[in-house]
This record gives C-alpha cells, structure tokens and sequence, in this order.
C-alpha cells in the first residue's frame, strides 16, 4: 500500500511538471538555439538515390525574424544564380534565365529529393506551429504541434528535444490525415560562434520515398544585422551581391 | 498527321494520371553507403568576379506543310523536299565583376547553325550588359543593355513594355535586352503594405539604340510600382512615348492555397495601330485602345503535377475574319502566280506578313502546360506537354517534351511539336506542320 501511494505522489509529480511546462515558450527557446534571430549561413543539400547516385547543391542563405528568409544557389553551375525568397507563407523561385520571380509552394521542392520548400526555406518553428500537447522523456520533452494556417507543409509535427541543451534530436512531420511524411534527424552538434551551437547535419527519410536520402550541412551560421529590404522581390536576383 | 498529334497527347496525358496512382516502392540500398558530410565553405568562398557558360547542341527536324499558305508563301512552288533540318550549337556566358557598391554585368550569346538555306550561319548577340551602382540596400541604378521582363503571365506578357516577346515555344528562354537606364527604390514597411518598389526607366530609341522599340529618335519613360500586401503581389506600370503607343498595366499574383496560385496581366495600349488587308490586297487603317489581358492559374497536385492554364485576350490581334481575309489574300496570289506567274500579289502579301505571320496574332488564346516532376521514380525526369488553343479559329499546337538530367549539369530533351488546324486557320496554315528536336546541354 504504501509502495503503490509512493508510485502514485511521483507520477503526481512529474505530471505536474509536464503541466509547468510552457510549450510554446519552449519551442521558441528550441527556435533561438537553432539559429539567431538575424543570421546568414551556408548550407550543402546532399540528394542520394536507391542506387547511391548523390546530387549536391550549395546555397547561401540569410533570415530575418520569424519568418522572412532568402537563399541563392552558388553550386552546381545549372543551379547558379536561382534564388528563393520566403516571407511567411509566401514563396519565390528566382530563375536567371525567366528575369522574373515566380511564386511557389511550400509543398514542392526546388532541389527534388526528400527535402521540399519548407525544409529549405525554414522559418521559426514558432511561426508556424502552436504546441497542443507536452511530454516529459528520458531524454528532455516531446511537443506535439499542430499547425497555426492550413498553407503550412505539416498538418502536426512532433519534435523530440534533448532537455539539456534545448535543441530537437528528432521531427515527425503527418500531413492531416495523420500519415507519416517524413522524419527529421538533427546530428552532430557543432559550436558555430557567438553562442551559436546547434546541429551541423539534418538527415531526413520518408516512407513516401523509400531508399531516398537527404542530408543538409550547415557552415558559417553567423549572426548578422540585416535591413528587411532584401527580403522583397526586387531584390532576389541581387541576394549573392550580400556574402561578405 | 492529327491522329498522330492527338494520339501523343493523349499518351502524355495518361503518363500524367497513371503517375496519380503509382506507388513510391524502392529498395533501401544505402545502409553501407559511405557518404561524405564534409562542408569547407573555402570551396565557395566569394570572388570578386564570376563566369558560368552553358552550351546546347540541338538537331531539328521538320516537316513541311506543301499545301499550307505561309509555305506557299514563303516558297511559292519552289521546294519540294518535305523535311528540313537544322543544327544549332548555341554559347551562353554569363559574367560578372563586383566591387564595393558596383556591379558590372554580362550575358553574351553565340548561335552557331547549319541549315539547308543558309548553309552555315553564325549569330551572336549581347543580351545584357549592365553597369549597377547600388549606394544603400533600397536603392540601385542600373545603366546599360538590361531585360525588364514585366508581368505574371507564364506565356504572354501583355504589360512586359520595355521588353522583347517571349518566343512561345519556349517561355523559359532568355530575352534579349535594350539599352536602358533604370533604378530601383524598395522600401519595407510594417503597416498593410510591407513593401513596396518604385522602378522608373528611361530608354532612349534611335537608329543606332533600341530600333525596333520605335520607328523615330526619342526618349520614352516608364516605370512599374510594386506593392505586396493582404500575401499578394501587385504590379502598375506605365510606358509614355512620342512614337510608340502610351500604354498603363497592372499585374497581381497570389496564392488562394498552398498549391494553387491565381495571377493575371492587363494593360491598355492607347491609339493602337493596326493594318488590315481584305481578301483583294486592298488594306484599311485602324486605330483604337487595345486592351490585352490575361487571366491564369498554377496548381500542383499531391503527385508532383504542375498545370499551368491561361487565358490571353490579346485586343491587338485580328479577328478570325481579318486573319481569314489574309490568308484568302495569299490564296489568290499564289493562285495568279500559277496561273501568269505573277509575284505581285504573293510580293504584296509579304509586305504586310510580320503582324500576321508572328505567334499569337489573333484575339483568344488558351494555354495549357502539364508537368510532371520525377515520375516513375525516375529522378530530374520531366515529361510535358504544352497545349496552345486558338479559341477563334479552334487550330492549335501541341508540344510533347521530355527532359532528363541524368548527372549534375547535363540535361538531355527531346520535343515534338505539332500543328493541327483546318484550311484558313492560324495553326493550319503554318510552314511546317510538325517538328521533332533533340538537344543536349552542359552547364559549366
């Protein structure tokens, strides 16, 4: 009797706990850890087929509070000079060759392979999702997302994150109908500077995509003041012009 | 022939609804893939200048239409093979050199062809050639050979003022560009518009600069003021000139779901002038305000689908009775030539061909391109078919494609196009009634 009351208060307990817990105020935390609020980085996307075929792509890419990010392709040379633009929901593909910027969605993929646009674009957890449900683990919490608009990519993501250093280990993205899209695994934690240590590598899989792998890199996550004016349309084709 | 066209299509089509309903099921052979996650960012470190070249070796082959008028009229009855090929190897390079605030920009173009006609030919072309000084990150002024490539239209650009036309049958090309001097002024904001971008733009046109924008020696003006606002994009724009048509547009775009993107382009041509020719060559002159338009959407499906679909009103082309009454004009000339051989009427017709003879020349277009992104799980595969319908007259093209990227930089296409259309109709009486290109492209 008095080991079952013991089980029962420390279950109280860390129910308790659970329900202390923000978990919205814990995924903006997750948010800044992953990167600064305004920040520029370089990123390699590794697409690998069932036979082992690898296709690589090297993008530059600056963010801007929540919700605002552009990138440009530096390699390969068929790539060179496309540029994206995110401000919310709202994207651009850039194509030298059309001289005009064309709007896109988060759904596809300007690279193919497992990642799409929203992998690649990626703004603030935060701005997308509202945290429904938490869970204390072994390991740190559990949250379960649920998206804030119905153009996000994911309907629900549940984020797996390490207590300690508050960054996740693992995402399982479902579309509305609760299937599984895809799995996101973030490795190799690296100290970029300025308090910045985040992963380094993002693989991902997906059951829609059996024997395909993707892999994003990051290098040079660095803090940097940037002036909203580079986030607009007019600017896409010039967004090389801004590596320092 | 149109049974063949047709039967394509048709093929392409169910690629497109079969690849609806196939399942992704491979084999994960990767777990003993050794793969290298090294990134050094030194491979990508910045250079003050860059260069990239692509270059594309392309085979054509066509096949004339005997019995339709523009070959007639181009030929009379003096060539009697039914195929024609050409082989083009094409050049682009792109540079660029930056330091501090200015940019110097430029794409060069070299055409290298061979054709029964003109035996070996070459072409080159400076497409842009730019000079950009950019004093703050809200402004630039760029002076020099650009492309303004205006407007939200995938196929036609009825508010691209200050530009060249698309080529239809590959909306994806680059343009050439004119002499311009240009500025660019963005500013962000956090109320119901977050930004907005003045782009004003002076060009001038002579004989030695920008002819064929104008038949006389001025400086025309215009500009394009962008907002975006309620997640839409907003385009007006204007062209004022001594000699050219005085023209006002607007464009929007904006997406009313994820996948599913609407856009339109207007513009008004004031005193738009037109030439008309009757069935007898005599010719009458025309002026009104011609209001181009077009309405278009994008969706991409759940399977990687992409459509396209656009509606283009194009109120400076002819009516399906003008466009008829022209073509009868060549009838008759080609007839008098049989008949004394006589030019003079076939001669005059030519005179008047540039308006007739250029792609869309009537009033209502449809089109429609369907893509599918890697289907079969044969990844960078793309099979596309472009369909353009002429709603006047009910001829239309129908371009099949597919283009595969089997290693990095290297693309291989091939693309059929094929004209289907009754006598005395736009699409029926073109030279030739199909076309078959192969080309293969490396980027470097």
């Amino acid at each position: 009797m008095k080991k079952i009351f013991i089980i029962l208060c420390l279950s109280l307990f860390y129910s308790m706990t659970a329900f202390a817990l923000d978990g919205n105020e814990i995924l903006k935390k997750v948010d800044r850890n992953l990167n600064p609020e305004s920040f520029e980085m370089y990123r390699k996307l590794i697409n690998i087929d069932p036979d082992g075929t690898k296709k690589e792509f090297v993008m530059f890419s600056l963010k801007k509070g929540k919700d605002k990010i552009a990138s440009v392709f530096l390699s390969p040379a068929s790539e060179k000079g496309r540029s994206t633009l995110r401000i919310g929901e709202n994207m651009w593909l850039y194509i030298p060759n059309v001289g005009k910027p064309l709007r896109i969605t988060s759904l596809q993929s300007v690279t193919g392979g497992v990642f799409n646009n929203s992998d690649i674009m990626r703004v603030d957890y935060s701005a997308e999702y509202n945290c429904e449900k938490i869970k204390t683990t072994e390991k740190g919490y559990t949250l379960h997302l649920k998206a804030k608009h119905r153009s996000v990519a994911y309907e629900t993501v549940t984020m797996f994150i390490d207590s300690d250093k508050l960054l996740p280990y693992k995402i399982e993205c479902y579309a509305a109908s609760g299937m599984l899209i895809k799995n996101l695994y973030f490795k190799k934690i690296k100290d970029f500077g300025n308090g910045t240590i985040r992963p380094s590598i993002i693989k991902t899989d997906s059951p829609l995509y059996k024997g395909y792998k993707s892999y994003i890199v990051f290098a040079n996550v660095k803090t940097r003041t940037l002036v909203d004016e580079i986030f607009s349309l007019n600017y896409m084709h010039k967004i090389d012009s801004l590596r320092q | 022939m149109r049974q063949l066209a047709i039967s394509i299509t048709i093929c392409f089509m169910t690629v497109f609804l079969c690849e609806t309903g196939f399942s992704q099921n491979n084999e994960d052979k990767l777990s003993n893939l050794n793969i290298d996650l090294d990134f050094k960012v030194e491979e990508v470190i910045k250079k003050p200048y860059s260069i990239n070249a692509d270059i594309e070796a392309e085979e054509t082959i066509g096949f004339f239409d005997h019995d339709a008028l523009l070959f007639k009229q181009k030929y009379l009855d003096k060539k009697e093979e039914d195929l024609y090929w050409q082989s083009d190897f094409n050049l682009t390079i792109e540079g660029q050199y930056e330091q501090d605030k200015i940019k110097l920009y430029g794409r060069f173009n070299g055409l290298f062809y061979h054709n029964v006609d003109e035996k070996w030919a070459i072409e080159r072309k400076v497409e842009e050639v730019y000079l950009s000084f950019q004093p703050s990150f809200s402004l630039a002024i760029d002076a020099g050979k650009k492309v303004h490539r205006w407007g939200k239209g995938y196929a036609f650009s009825p508010s691209a003022f200050f530009a060249r036309e698309k080529n239809l049958e590959d909306t994806d090309a680059t343009l050439e560009g004119y002499y311009s001097l240009s500025a660019d002024y963005i500013k962000s904001m956090d109320g119901i518009i977050k930004t907005i971008a003045v782009t004003p733009v002076l060009m001038p046109v002579s004989r030695e600069l920008n002819h064929e924008m104008g038949p006389q020696d001025e400086l025309a003006w215009g500009g394009k003021i962008y907002l975006f606002s309620f997640d839409t994009d907003v385009d007006f724009m204007f062209l004022i000139s001594d000699n050219m048509d005085d023209s006002i547009g607007l464009d929007f775009s904006k997406n009313l779901m994820p996948s599913f993107e609407i856009h339109g382009d207007a513009a008004l041509v004031k005193d738009y002038h037109q030439t008309v020719i009757d069935e007898y060559g005599n010719t009458s002159e025309q002026e009104y305000k011609a209001f181009n338009f077009l309405l278009g959407l994008r969706y991409l499906s759940n399977q990687d689908t992409t459509f396209i679909l656009e509606y283009y009103r194009n109120g400076e082309g002819y009516s399906a009775q003008e466009y008829e009454n022209y073509l009868t004009f060549i009838e008759r000339g080609y007839d008098q030539y049989l008949n004394s051989y006589s030019k003079t009427d076939i001669s005059k017709s030519k005179t008047y061909a540039a308006p007739y003879n250029q792609q869309a020349a009537m009033k209502n277009y449809l089109y429609l391109k369907i893509s599918q992104k890697d289907p079969f799980d044969i990844l960078c595969f793309v099979p596309a078919i472009t369909i353009i319908y002429n709603m006047n007259d009910q001829s239309w093209v129908t371009t099949p494609q597919i283009s595969y990227s089997p290693v990095t930089n290297f693309t291989i296409g091939l693309k059929t196009g094929f004209l289907i259309g009754d006598h005395k109709t736009e699409y029926g009486e073109k030279i030739s009634k199909a076309k078959i290109i192969l080309s293969i492209q490396y980027f470097f």
